[in-house]
């Protein structure tokens, strides 16, 4: 396969040095491949504080990895020319979780748009570019009279999302990362802006990487997801392998933990609270051992490798050792065919 | 409550966000609020505290807890009313709490509030009590806000909540801000001091997901209308508004893929409302009738009210 993207044991640390005890590890020797020739969805879960965000700016390159490398097109982001980097930037677009923070105050919300149509020559006419921004807010729900020509205060969170995706769609890029891109946005939306997202990816064939808390969603737009558990990859896989046949014991308490809508309740269950204890932040061993309940000694020893459990999943848990290891190239267990 | 109307001030004109709200709450009941943001579900549960600041404001309708009706009375004896009889968990716990004070002054300073006078070592003892009844260490008394994780800070507010012994707990969304695993821990300790305290309780959400796992019973509301009210098996088995099957539908499934649909069309905007049924620009059954006619919410089977010409 040709990668457009790849990420190849990308790790970024915050503050301190390596060994520093202080320092963050927020992303852990991380690996993905966007194939260039088959594009997918690939939904990237975790919760908060499991390094998802950093992974969205090490893969934008906004964020320079510490160690490893991101590379498009087979060259390193870090080390790319001028008009390489140009080319990244319009090839790869992003949707960010924060409506509030990315819009200008002083700006119209037609700025967020009109000045990639200008900037990239979409359109040959006012009346071209104006026709554009109104399908691609349509696309997303809004009314265009009734969102142009307003300040980002006088929109909602969820109104000011859309428009992001909005501006995303416009651009018709070949990498869509979509940072949390429904979270603040009526469960009601949700569908629509995730069925332009799979749109986007069947027809005019841009691979998306869905990065988000929701294994639901996730479940219901990926070809493939990876769940993330601080900074490493606990359970890399085909979709359905992965939903519904979890093997990491971190996916499955992931996936126990979804309220189901559905009138048989199994839910909440009358246990006694375990205290919260502070997070556990011991430096080896698996980084999920402390709140694991199928804990055991080598767990605390060396943090697991991917285990190739079935042909199209790997899993970081010592539960799998007899499986093969899955080494090197992340992307190979969790390739989709559709 | 009875017919409860709050309408919010704008440069526009007035616009009714709770329109006409009833219904009752049962001692010990466990009763949802759904809706999209803006079917005024917040306004609604904030309104039954007497807490919506202008240009909004209560205009007419009955609130009343054990035979008293709270819009009748004073200032003074609100308050009294609040925490003691009526506690809030507020939506975003971050904000909730004071950054600069520590998590045992803040629960100290709801009891001190409404007459409870002890001494130190009994605070303490209260506090310790009141942590550990929703799962958080003693130490937790002497920590800031900043020092605490999301589900931990959510937590403390519900021991603030529960400080008092109240009869009714409103959850405004309690967990929307929280994680899976977190949010499941979170519901658990609200359900478990609930029973403890044989308290009410009214949860406010658009997870259908939360209100079918937890609650008893489910009002949907839409535009600032209560469209339906019914124990939540029967939302999830028959529902008797086509809205309510909508919210559903739009929640993804875990089971099987493509079951995850969006509600075309959008929320009305309250000023503009269409005649007739509010919903019936995105309704798939709509008939002549919606159009022209409002539908009142009525009993239509036991313990089932609908505001739908089809049912």
């Amino acid at each position: 396969m040709t990668t457009l993207l790849e990420a190849r044991h990308a790790t970024r640390i915050f503050g301190g040095g390596l060994f520093d005890r202080t320092a963050t590890l927020a992303l852990d020797d991380f690996s993905l491949a966007i194939d260039a020739d088959r594009p997918a969805i690939t939904g990237v879960v975790g919760e908060s504080g499991s390094g998802k965000t950093t992974l969205a700016r090490v893969l934008l390159g906004l964020t320079a990895p510490t160690t490893g490398q991101i590379l498009y097109q087979s060259q390193d982001l870090q080390t790319m020319s001028r008009q390489g980097w140009r080319r990244f930037r319009r090839d790869v677009q992003v949707i960010f979780q924060d409506p509030y923070g990315v819009y200008n105050p002083f700006y119209r919300v037609d700025h967020m748009l009109t000045t990639p149509v200008a900037k990239f020559g979409l359109a040959t006419s006012r009346a071209k570019a104006r026709e554009l921004i109104d399908d691609v807010l349509r696309a997303v729900g809004l009314r265009p009279e009734e969102t142009l020509g307003r300040f980002p205060h006088q929109l909602s969170g969820g109104q000011r999302q859309r428009i992001m995706v909005a501006r995303a769609l416009l651009l018709s890029p070949r990498v869509i990362l979509a940072d949390e891109p429904v979270s603040m946005v009526d469960a009601s939306l949700r569908a629509t802006i995730l069925a332009s997202l799979s749109t986007m990816n069947r027809d005019r064939g841009i691979s998306i990487v869905y990065i988000t808390h929701d294994l639901a969603t996730a479940y219901q737009i990926s070809d493939t997801i990876v769940v993330l558990y601080r900074g490493s990859v606990a359970e890399i896989g085909d979709v359905e392998l992965v939903v519904k046949q979890p093997r990491h014991p971190y996916t499955q308490l992931l996936l126990s933990s979804i309220p189901l809508a559905s009138p048989e309740r199994t839910w909440l269950t009358a246990k006694e609270p375990v205290p919260v204890a502070a997070a556990d932040r011991s430096d080896t061993g698996c980084k999920f051992a402390a709140r694991c309940p199928s804990v055991a000694p080598p767990c605390r020893e060396a943090a697991p490798p991917l285990f190739q459990t079935d042909p199209a999943r790997a899993v970081a848990c010592y539960l799998y050792r007899d499986a093969p290891s899955a080494s090197g190239d992340h992307s190979e267990p969790g390739r989709s065919s559709r | 409550m009875r017919d409860l109307t709050v309408h919010y001030d704008t440069p526009l004109g007035a616009v009714r966000a709770a329109d006409r709200i009833s219904f009752s709450l049962c001692a010990g009941e466990r009763l949802g609020f759904a809706g999209e943001s803006g079917s005024g579900k917040s306004t609604m549960a904030l309104a039954i505290l007497r807490m919506i600041q202008p240009p909004g404001r209560i205009d007419g309708g009955q609130v009343r807890l054990d035979g008293v009706d709270l819009l009748s009375l004073g200032d003074e004896e609100m308050r009294r009313v609040r925490l003691a009889r009526i506690a809030l968990i507020p939506q975003g716990s971050m904000n909730a709490l004071n950054p600069v004070m520590r998590i045992r002054d803040q629960i100290m300073d709801g009891l001190t509030d409404h007459g409870v006078r002890m001494s130190r070592r009994e605070g303490d003892e209260r506090v310790r009590e009141l942590l550990e009844s929703v799962g958080l260490g003693r130490d937790v008394a002497e920590r800031f806000p900043h020092e605490l994780s999301g589900g931990m800070k959510q937590r403390a507010c519900i021991a603030i909540a529960i400080s008092l012994r109240p009869r009714v707990i409103i959850a405004d969304e309690p967990t929307s801000a929280l994680d899976v695993v977190v949010q499941k821990q979170v519901m658990e300790t609200l359900a478990r001091v609930q029973k403890e305290l044989d308290a009410s309780v009214i949860l406010v959400g658009h997870d259908m997901g939360l209100m079918a796992q937890f609650v008893d019973r489910v009002g949907v509301m839409y535009a600032g209308k209560l469209v339906e009210v019914s124990p939540v098996r029967e939302i999830f088995t028959r529902s008797l508004h086509p809205y309510t099957r909508m919210l559903i539908a739009s929640l993804p499934s875990l089971e099987k893929k493509g079951t995850f649909s969006g509600i075309p069309g959008l929320i009305p905007l309250l000023r503009d409302l269409p005649p007739g049924c509010a919903f019936h620009p995105r309704c798939p059954e709509a008939v002549a009738r919606c159009r022209t006619e409002e539908p009142a919410l009525r009993e239509v089977r036991p313990d089932g009210w609908g505001a739908c010409h089809l049912v």
